[in-house]
């Protein structure tokens, strides 16, 4: 039957529901390291990985491979990371946040920066320009002469084609190595007697700036490395949360969608009804399915919903601010293959909320998560595939996202989808499996 | 398992070219029992389909009328099955013989109290007194895992040669060349332990390799053990007045037999063997959850349950429970110990929470039964564990939405409490579906207000309301593209 042995035994007839090997939680074999020619231009291939061994044995060959892969590690590690003169990105703190630059008669726009500060100290422009709409106040890092492949996914431009990053975007550029990140002149003259910032200083003045956590840093530093983009979703504030919650309150208390059997029940009901009528059906005491003739067992099932069950297509689609932090999307995703344009975004692949275990000890309840997921559109299990496999509609699901659960530093990802059941008749779904999973799929698609 | 990563310049052509002949036939699998048949239909109520109506053939109407008539004068009587409800283990038990065979083969309810689901006991002890052949599911299993353990400790084994080898190699290298300086420690450790791991070039001995090695030695083992279990049985029937072994794997006991040591495991003369071979009861029940006893009875009207053990010469002891008692039996025994009667039903009962979640997934055609086995509250089946593996894994949280329970401060304190699922606890269910290939539903039902009275069953379960979440791990590293 479904014991766990003989469930592993059928791993390979479903490629989709592979047991969750994460190579990442493995230790490396750090061999692999001695293949990547660092000194090289050309993109290295991706070394294999080999065989392991679990426990020591008192061959010399597994000493050996096993200092020859620490050797690797060190190597690696000791390559000297340098700021290359070509490559090299130097940025400006504003401690003040954004600042839109002054006009251009007054001052040279190198400087323009440390000059107006003082006297616009509050990100409000004077005159909204076209593209000052769209940075954000929280951005604190400019970039006065943007180059190479980061900022196309990172950072928002101003007027004068600085470049102003977001505390995330400017520690994950800094952390990498790719940033030269300089304190403001006390002066505000020459920028060339700027003193760069440290690491630390760079924690130290990003972290906790604009509602950027620990949290949510590992999330963006880590999916970053992946290769995907990120970009603040509109509920990354959590200011906004009290009045609208109050106002959530008030005005959700609607009487709960019953699901019924439907039109098509209602009739079969009747047909039911001058087929038996004396029928003794009653959901008072039972039997719900009366003890009369029973013409099929779809009539059965039919009659036998009783419970009511939500349905995610005709739930009302929420804002991202009827949400309860930190149950709430902060974050879009999009994976490396999607083209991203900065102006105009495209639908993101993934969406994430950021919880901490400890200040969030348990589980969403159902309000919280319900909440999570209709502030998310709508997006119902279609496609060629789909309609063919139940299954792969209901781990589907009609909505869905990411939660990214930190707990001191690790973090775990859970995608929650919004799965009907009730959508899904399997009594309607008269073949059924024949004796294993994988006629099952056959039938089905001879079936459609 | 943590089967390795396999090296990809395994020599794959020159290896697939032997090992088709190498490769012994796998054994027969005995014929498997018709399952479409035997369990044809999905639940025990009995159906009557109306013959079609064929326009261009008046015959048809004729049939269809026939129908009518005949269910007029006869109609057909339901099937109602009996029970009785033991209040020590909270359960609903099943002795008739021909009820647990119709509870099992329609719609698969209950489990054999002395097996893992299907009420297989007498079969296997039949077996085991050479009564009758074939194989229970139970044996398969047990067959299996004796097998796959065996395979395992021959590839340890082999491993194990294969260091020594290296061993050996490595000190006539040293031999060889000596002034290299010899690790003495090295040498003189004991190299009997059971190592799993191998020098990293020599080739990884697989669990499959190893199968193949063993598979014909395993096949001549096999026909010498049937002739050694026939001879055994003889043996037994023969010696069985004054000792019963214990059973154990069926090599296990083969040796045991061939061994006659007197080491063997040996139980004092057990009251089974003064039985007569051919005849002894059936020490078996169905055992019903309070769930799906409650299902059977309230929902189809096939299941009566009485309050205590029928004696088989009376027809009637007492009169059935009736479903409005027997919720309220369900529902104080839904505590840990068991609530007296005059306690009052709250909204939030588990019975009544559990029961929406099994009634919801029953009527849309799964087959629900316990997932206590992969650690959850429920597992779904499509069409019944004999066709498919559960697919599902349902995990039952309570949900407090309606503006009652946040009323007062007490009651937002109580459903606080009773919402709480910490993130390890999460993560310890999720990890483990995984591991069993299961995609895991956190189903959370809404709890209504206290009504003022539960009369009508069917309101009641109508304010609850179902809403499944489907939780997996994200693994970034997979879905980049």
């Amino acid at each position: 039957m479904a014991d766990a042995d003989e469930d592993a035994v059928r791993a390979p007839a479903t490629a989709s529901t592979e047991p969750d090997i994460d190579l990442s939680d493995e230790t490396q074999d750090f061999r692999f390291l001695n293949h990547l020619n660092f000194f090289a231009d050309s993109s290295p291939s991706i070394p294999r990985r080999g065989e392991k061994d679990f426990e020591p044995n008192p061959t010399e060959l597994q000493a050996d491979v096993l200092s020859a892969s620490r050797g690797a590690m060190h190597n690696a590690l000791s390559y000297p990371r340098l700021h290359g003169a070509k490559t090299r990105i130097i940025a400006f703190y504003a401690p003040d946040g954004y600042v839109p630059p002054v006009q251009i008669d007054r001052a040279t726009p190198k400087a323009s920066g440390e000059d107006g500060k003082s006297s616009e100290s509050t990100p409000k422009p004077a005159r909204p320009l076209p593209n000052s709409a769209r940075i954000s106040p929280d951005a604190c890092v400019y970039v006065p002469n943007p180059k190479g492949q980061f900022f196309k996914t990172m950072g928002q431009a101003d007027s004068t084609s600085r470049i102003w990053l977001l505390p995330e975007e400017a520690l994950y550029l800094i952390e990498r190595g790719s940033l030269d990140i300089r304190w403001p002149s006390p002066s505000g003259s020459t920028e060339d007697l700027s003193v760069p910032m440290s690491l630390q200083a760079a924690y130290a003045c990003f972290m906790g700036r604009g509602g950027l956590t620990l949290e949510r840093y590992s999330v963006y530093t880590g999916l970053k490395r992946l290769g995907y983009a990120l970009v603040r979703a509109p509920g990354w504030c959590d200011d906004i949360q009290q009045q609208d919650a109050d106002a959530l309150g008030s005005s959700e208390i609607t009487p709960p969608k019953i699901h019924g059997p439907g039109l098509a029940g209602m009739l079969a009901s009747l047909f039911n009804w001058i087929h038996d009528p004396h029928s003794t059906a009653s959901t008072a005491t039972g039997p719900i399915i009366g003890t009369g003739i029973h013409r099929s067992y779809m009539d059965v099932y039919r009659k036998l919903a009783i419970i009511p069950w939500y349905d995610p297509v005709t739930a009302p689609e929420r804002h991202p601010f009827d949400t309860t932090p930190p149950f709430r999307v902060v974050f879009h995703i999009y994976k490396p293959s999607t083209p991203i344009k900065k102006s105009a975004l495209p639908t993101p692949d993934f969406r994430i909320a950021v919880v901490s275990t400890r200040d969030q000890t348990t589980m969403p309840t159902m309000t919280q998560l319900g909440a999570l997921l209709e502030s998310t559109p709508l997006d119902p299990p279609r496609g060629e595939k789909m309609d063919r496999m139940m299954y792969m509609r209901l781990r589907h699901g009609y909505r869905n996202v990411v939660m990214a659960v930190v707990d001191q530093g690790v973090v775990s990802y859970l995608r929650i989808a919004d799965s009907a059941f009730g959508k899904e008749k399997l009594y309607e779904n008269k073949g059924g499996p024949q004796g294993h999973k994988r006629n099952y799929a056959n039938q089905k698609s001879r079936k459609r | 398992m943590a089967t390795p990563v396999t090296s990809v310049d395994k020599p794959v052509a020159i290896e697939s070219g032997p090992a088709s002949d190498a490769r012994p036939p796998r054994a027969p699998r005995p014929p498997r029992p018709n399952f479409r048949q035997i369990h044809q239909f999905p639940l025990p109520v009995n159906v009557h389909h109306v013959p079609p109506v064929i326009p261009h053939n008046p015959l048809s109407l004729i049939s269809v009328v026939l129908s009518y008539l005949t269910f007029l004068i006869s109609p057909p009587r339901q099937e109602v099955y009996s029970a009785y409800f033991d209040k020590a283990t909270s359960s609903i038990h099943v002795t008739d013989e021909r009820s647990i065979n119709a509870l099992w083969q329609m719609g698969f309810f209950g489990k054999g109290s002395l097996s893992r689901s299907e009420p297989s006991w007498l079969a296997r002890e039949k077996k085991r007194r050479g009564l009758h052949n074939g194989k229970t599911s139970e044996e398969m299993t047990r067959l299996r895992r004796t097998e796959r353990r065996e395979l395992k400790l021959e590839r340890a084994r082999m491993e194990k040669l294969a260091i020594e080898e290296r061993l050996k190699a490595e000190a006539a290298a040293r031999e060889s060349a000596p002034s290299e300086p010899l690790d003495q420690g090295l040498q003189s450790t004991p190299t009997d332990d059971t190592t799993n791991g191998t020098a990293a070039t020599t080739e990884k001995f697989s669990l499959k390799k190893a199968k193949e090695a063993r598979a014909l030695e395993a096949r001549q083992a096999r026909e010498l053990a049937a002739q050694n279990e026939t001879l055994a049985e003889q043996n037994q029937r023969e010696t069985s007045s004054n000792s019963k072994s214990v059973r154990f794997s069926p090599i296990v006991q083969k040796k045991e037999f061939l061994s006659n040591s007197p080491s063997s495991l040996q139980l004092p003369d057990s009251v089974v063997d003064s039985l007569d071979l051919d005849d002894f009861a059936n020490e078996e029940h169905l055992q019903l959850s309070n769930e799906e006893a409650f299902f059977l009875v309230y929902s189809l009207g096939a299941l009566q349950i009485y309050d205590s053990p029928l004696k088989s010469g009376e027809a009637q002891p007492t009169s059935p429970t009736t479903t409005p008692a027997l919720l309220r039996q369900f529902c104080h025994h839904s505590f840990q110990p068991a609530r007296d009667g005059s306690a009052s039903l709250q909204p939030d009962d588990p019975f009544l929470i559990s029961y929406a979640v099994y009634h919801h997934f029953r009527s849309l055609g799964w087959v629900i039964r316990s997932g206590v086995k992969f650690g959850t509250d429920y597992l779904l089946y499509n069409r019944g564990p004999v066709f498919s593996h559960a697919e599902f894994a349902v995990i039952v949280i309570p949900s407090y939405n309606h503006p009652y329970w946040s009323e007062t401060e007490e009651r937002k304190n109580y459903t606080a409490e009773k919402q709480a699922r910490s993130w390890w606890w999460m993560h310890c269910v999720s990890r483990v579906q995984a591991q069993v290939l299961k995609s895991l539903v956190v189903c959370y039902v809404e709890v209504p207000p206290p009504a003022a009275s539960v009369d009508d069953i069917g309101a009641l379960f109508g304010q609850y309301k179902v809403r499944e979440f489907l939780v997996k791990r994200w693994i970034p590293n997979r879905t980049r593209d």
